[in-house]
């Protein structure tokens, strides 16, 4: 790591007016989990860190809305999120994914806006929240803005937010009969990134499916929406016939990116069978396949 | 160095218990000493530039910009090196590492430059703005292509002149060839012949690395007068030589120091950062520190990876009569130990079974990748890999049961080992029948019908322990009776302090608790060939034996001069009192052990190869996903033979921890490697097992077993579980599913592909 600064402002207003949009060697950090990698690796060397850990509390924070939306705090931290009773009775797939994702000496410190903001593609909770419909709000030098999850990811380690625009919270919308499952497929040790993940949330009366989001990571650029598979499953019975629909749309509808986790062609297998095991496991609301 | 009394401290019988390690509290306390983070005085430290090309000619190295950087205290390259160490190569097999790149690189991550600094980030930054131009020559990666000798890493042998079986290398031209290890014993072309069955396989090996959690770390203060080291080293006695050759001065002025040392595996043996911290401190004349980091690990030493051809006769009854062994070891760049690893594992390349007919060939190769050294087994977790999966395949492809096929050809105590030794004291048998015990082999096993399938397999190795070495040990009785152990051995987590510490104990009838034993520092400890292939507790182990004996042998005599009543036990202080007429003196007592040994004639034989066998084995329940090619390791049984253990407790983590390394490098540890550039260079993307990776059901054993020649009748354990985890596993998986894999690492990918290909709708695409 090569010398830096490192400003702690008081607000969110005050660290945004901190960061030159055109400056690319001044960044925010929060955690720093991810961020701290990349400036070990050599491939990050920033002039300036604007660390938002100052007024970190004043984004901290879980509760369900009146309207029954759930809303953390961007600085939240992981394990926090995975310990939160209103997290687990609100959406308890996520308590689930986190006690995978990385591990407890990440997720003490990682945060939830961080992990977001950082885009990348392996990342465990962007396909989940997405697949729940999530959104975060967005501070800029002209006012805040809503961007659905699905939006703000726009490539690989790319999102939709200007230089200077923070993530101040992440809002989950209700779930009612939504059942969800997250699937993270490693090839490698067992807390390696996924090789590929797949989130699903759907809503199915007896065996139909009413409704369903589906969404790969990992294996792709970002997390991404199966648009095709999720026309293919909404209004089938999730029979045996329909699921290899499914699996066939999905594993025809993404990019499929090759690296030291496996071919692009096995990942692609890998898609094929987990699409339909995250489905099984999601309609029958068993919790997490294997 | 600890030396708590544990409650349940006492005296007699320190032998066969399990005492827990002496230093652990230091360690997970957080008070333990590493070289990693130690700091002296005015120290600078010391930042790599290294290539970025495999093989190329130096045209230029513009340090210019980093030694305009504030804060930058020197930016040296081999020029200056030269002007201090005039012939700055080194290594225990060949000098042909230099310290940093002499006109030519050889791999991609090879030290050119060095920016030295008093904060490790400002030479971070300055090393970032050295430039290098290079030549770009051919260069050679594949082991097997290397042997062709098309292209050539090196133009001339250096051969060390060390071991007596490598002079005739010398000067050798347009060779890759480091080392040919030849054994022939009868006729396996005539065998063949006359075989009713004849069957060869080719295996591979990758190329993965020790990564230990402490890197690699040195710091040399160098002054006129001598030179002090403190270096995480395995080996701090051949540091200490080889430091004395490159200055040219008697190994008096040079005193290594070794404290805690977190890991080695192997890695940490001979020279690695000690010579260019030497050199640094050289020209800067301050104490310079080299502490690499994690990532610097896949640049320094790693092990071989290995192309493998195994050719076998056998006769109507299915006795193996005939078994011919082609072994290709990538050494990389620099020979390291490497032509240790290729000779000392071609002895027993044919594995453990009973052969008339053997030959063995075992080629060092160099190639423009990181040198390869020894890891936890000295190349005999890659033979394994290749013998005993070879050996399933032809029992499988015979309808033979695997069990009952290899106890047909098992050798067996007494007979000759393919050197000519006899076999002695290895419970081959007895350890694979406790494997296939534990695996209830000769019950029903449900293998499943759906997605997921289960299978089982085993397998048990043989490695003859590597010699001649030496090991001398002091042991010294103070004033007061109380007990200093001085021995070179480097605990680096193995827990050989604790095991040496109750060898003296069960000598001089003391608790184990009370031993001190004074940390690495050649100025005081005595020479120890190297802590290295599971050789510590053989022969230091004797070593100490000896010395507390002779320290016990002079306190006899003490109690015999001060005229004590025969059967006396008066306290040892009381004795030195009635001596001197006060609390002083010492007695002390030394040991010196080194077994006897008859290096192999030009057919590879010899009566004497080794003072002892190793004998380990494995056996695995796996289920296999068929619809992912994912192998969940159900259950893993280790069983070794380590003769009488001398710390059961630490004898079994030794067990455990070797196994799930091998685990590691059996399912998914590589280095990718893109025309010579590691491409997962990082823990990111380099992963080791962790405890989730831990298999459900884990069971290690000892069999009963002496080692009759052994220290209380015990033998090393360090390597053994690594040998049998791969082949076990391969084994299982074919068991399960009908599919066999030759290389390494089983990824699910590999397992998947392998199932595709075995239904005849092969995966596209790489």
């Amino acid at each position: 790591v090569t010398p830096f600064d490192i400003v702690e402002p008081r607000s969110v207003k005050e660290a945004i007016a901190l960061i030159d949009p055109d400056d690319a060697d001044v960044r925010a950090i929060a955690g720093g989990t991810a961020l701290m990698l990349l400036m070990k690796a050599g491939v990050f060397r920033p002039r300036r860190l604007i660390s938002l850990r100052k007024f970190g509390d004043s984004l901290s924070g879980i509760a369900t809305t009146p309207s029954g939306e759930l809303r953390i705090g961007a600085m939240t931290s992981l394990s926090a999120v995975e310990h939160s009773p209103h997290v687990l009775r609100h959406a308890p797939v996520i308590g689930r994914t986190m006690r995978r994702l990385s591990n407890v000496r990440v997720r003490n410190v990682a945060t939830i806006g961080g992990a977001l903001a950082h885009a990348d593609p392996h990342m465990d909770l962007p396909p989940v929240l997405i697949a729940l419909g999530a959104s975060v709000s967005v501070a800029g030098t002209s006012g805040e803005r809503t961007v659905l999850v699905e939006d703000l990811l726009t490539g690989y380690y790319e999102t939709a937010l200007a230089k200077n625009e923070l993530i101040t919270d992440v809002r989950i919308p209700a779930q009612a009969a939504s059942r969800a499952v997250y699937c993270k497929v490693t090839t490698g040790s067992a807390d390696d990134w996924p090789a590929l993940g797949v989130a699903v949330a759907l809503v199915a009366e007896g065996s139909t499916v009413k409704s369903a989001r589906l969404v790969a990571s990992a294996a792709t650029t970002k997390a991404i929406r199966l648009t095709a598979a999720e026309e293919a499953l909404i209004g089938s019975t999730a029979d045996d016939a329909a699921l290899k629909a499914v699996a066939e749309a999905a594993a025809e509808e993404v990019d499929i990116l090759a690296d030291v986790r496996g071919s692009a062609s096995y990942k692609r297998e890998l898609l094929r069978v987990y699409v339909v095991r995250a489905i099984r496991a999601a309609v029958q609301a068993n919790g997490v396949p294997s | 160095m600890a030396t708590t009394n544990a409650p349940d401290a006492r005296v007699g019988h320190q032998v066969g218990r399990s005492l827990p390690r002496l230093e652990a509290r230091e360690k997970v306390s957080g008070r333990a000493e590493y070289t990693h983070l130690m700091q002296l005085p005015g120290m600078l430290h010391a930042k790599i530039f290294r290539s970025t090309v495999a093989h190329g000619r130096i045209k230029s190295v513009d340090t210019s910009a980093a030694r305009q950087v504030p804060g930058v205290y020197a930016v040296y390259a081999s020029e200056d090196v030269l002007k201090v160490i005039p012939d700055p190569f080194y290594g225990p097999a060949f000098h042909d590492q230099p310290i940093l790149a002499v006109g030519k690189v050889h791999y991609v991550g090879e030290p050119v430059a060095v920016v030295l600094a008093a904060d490790p980030h400002i030479a971070e930054q300055a090393v970032q703005q050295i430039v290098a131009d290079y030549e770009e020559l051919p260069a050679v990666f594949d082991e097997v292509e290397a042997a062709e000798n098309r292209t050539l890493v090196h133009e001339e042998l250096r051969p060390a002149g060390t071991f007596a079986d490598l002079k005739h290398l010398k000067g050798r031209k347009s060779t890759n060839i480091a080392l040919d290890f030849r054994l022939r014993r009868g006729d396996v072309e005539k065998a063949f012949a006359s075989a009713a069955h004849v069957f060869e396989h080719t295996f591979r090996t990758q190329k993965v690395l020790h990564l230990a959690l402490e890197p690699y770390a040195s710091i040399a203060d160098f002054r006129d007068d001598g030179v002090t080291i403190y270096s995480a080293a395995q080996g701090p006695s051949f540091v200490r030589t080889e430091i004395a050759r490159l200055l040219g001065w008697p190994e008096n002025r040079v005193r290594i120091k070794v404290p805690y040392v977190g890991g080695g595996y192997g890695g940490k043996l001979y020279i690695k950062m000690e010579a260019l911290a030497t050199a640094m401190s050289m020209l800067a004349r301050r104490p310079v520190k080299v502490a690499l980091t994690m990532e610097e690990q896949f640049y320094t030493i790693t092990k071989h990876p290995a192309t493998l051809r195994i050719k076998s006769g056998l006769d109507q009854e299915g006795r193996i009569v005939a078994r011919k062994c082609e072994v290709w070891w990538n050494g990389g760049a620099y020979a390291d130990i490497g032509p240790r690893v290729t000779q000392k594992s071609g002895f027993t390349a044919s594995g453990p079974y009973d052969i008339d007919n053997v030959s063995i060939d075992s080629y060092a190769l160099y190639t423009n990748l990181t040198p390869a050294g020894a890891l936890r087994g000295f190349g005999i977790p890659q033979l394994v890999w290749a013998y005993e999966s070879h050996t399933d395949m032809i029992a499988r492809a015979l309808k033979r049961d695997p069990l009952a096929f290899r106890k047909q050809n098992l050798l067996r105590n007494g007979r000759p080992q393919a050197t000519g030794t006899i076999l002695k004291d290895a419970a081959i048998e007895k350890v694979l029948d406790r494997v296939a015990d534990r695996l209830k082999w000769n019950q029903p096993f449900t293998r499943g019908t759906g997605v997921v399938r289960r299978g089982r397999g085993l397998a048990v190795a043989l490695k003859a322990v590597i010699a001649p070495t030496t090991s001398v040990a002091i042991v010294n009785i103070a004033g007061d009776g109380s007990t200093t152990l001085y021995c070179g051995t480097v605990d680096m987590g193995q827990g050989s302090d604790t095991a040496m510490a109750q060898i003296v104990g069960e000598v001089l009838n003391v608790p184990a608790e009370s031993v001190r034993i004074v940390p690495r520092d050649t100025d005081v400890t005595p020479y120890d060939m190297g802590t290295l292939g599971s050789r510590s507790l053989f022969h230091m182990g004797h070593a100490v034996r000896l010395a507390a004996e002779e320290a016990g042998a002079k306190v006899a005599a003490l109690r015999r001069e001060l005229s004590e009543p025969e059967g006396s036990n008066a306290p040892l202080a009381d004795l030195f009192r009635k001596k001197y007429g006060m609390q002083a003196g010492n007695i002390v007592g030394t040991g010196t052990y080194k077994p006897d040994y008859i290096p192999p004639d030009d057919s590879g034989l010899t009566t004497n190869a080794t003072p002892f066998w190793m004998v380990a084995g494995s056996g695995v329940e796996v289920e296999v996903d068929t619809q992912t090619g994912h192998v969940r390791i159900a259950r893993l049984i280790n069983v070794a033979d380590v003769g009488n253990p001398i710390n059961p407790k630490i004898v079994e983590t030794q067990l455990s921890g070797a196994a799930l390394m091998q685990l590691g490098f059996s399912m998914f540890e590589k280095m990718h490697i893109d025309g010579g550039q590691v491409t997962n260079a990082s823990l990111a993307d380099y992963k080791i097992p962790g405890m989730n990776d831990v298999p459900l059901v884990m069971e290690n054993e000892t069999v009963d077993s002496i080692q009759e020649n052994g220290p209380f009748g015990a033998k090393g354990v360090g390597e053994l579980a690594t040998f049998g985890v791969s082949p076990a596993i391969a084994n299982a998986i074919d068991d399960a599913v009908g599919v066999r894999l030759t290389e390494l690492p089983m990824t699910p990918e590999a397992v998947f592909r392998a199932l595709r290909a075995n239904a005849n709708q092969p995966l596209g695409g790489e």
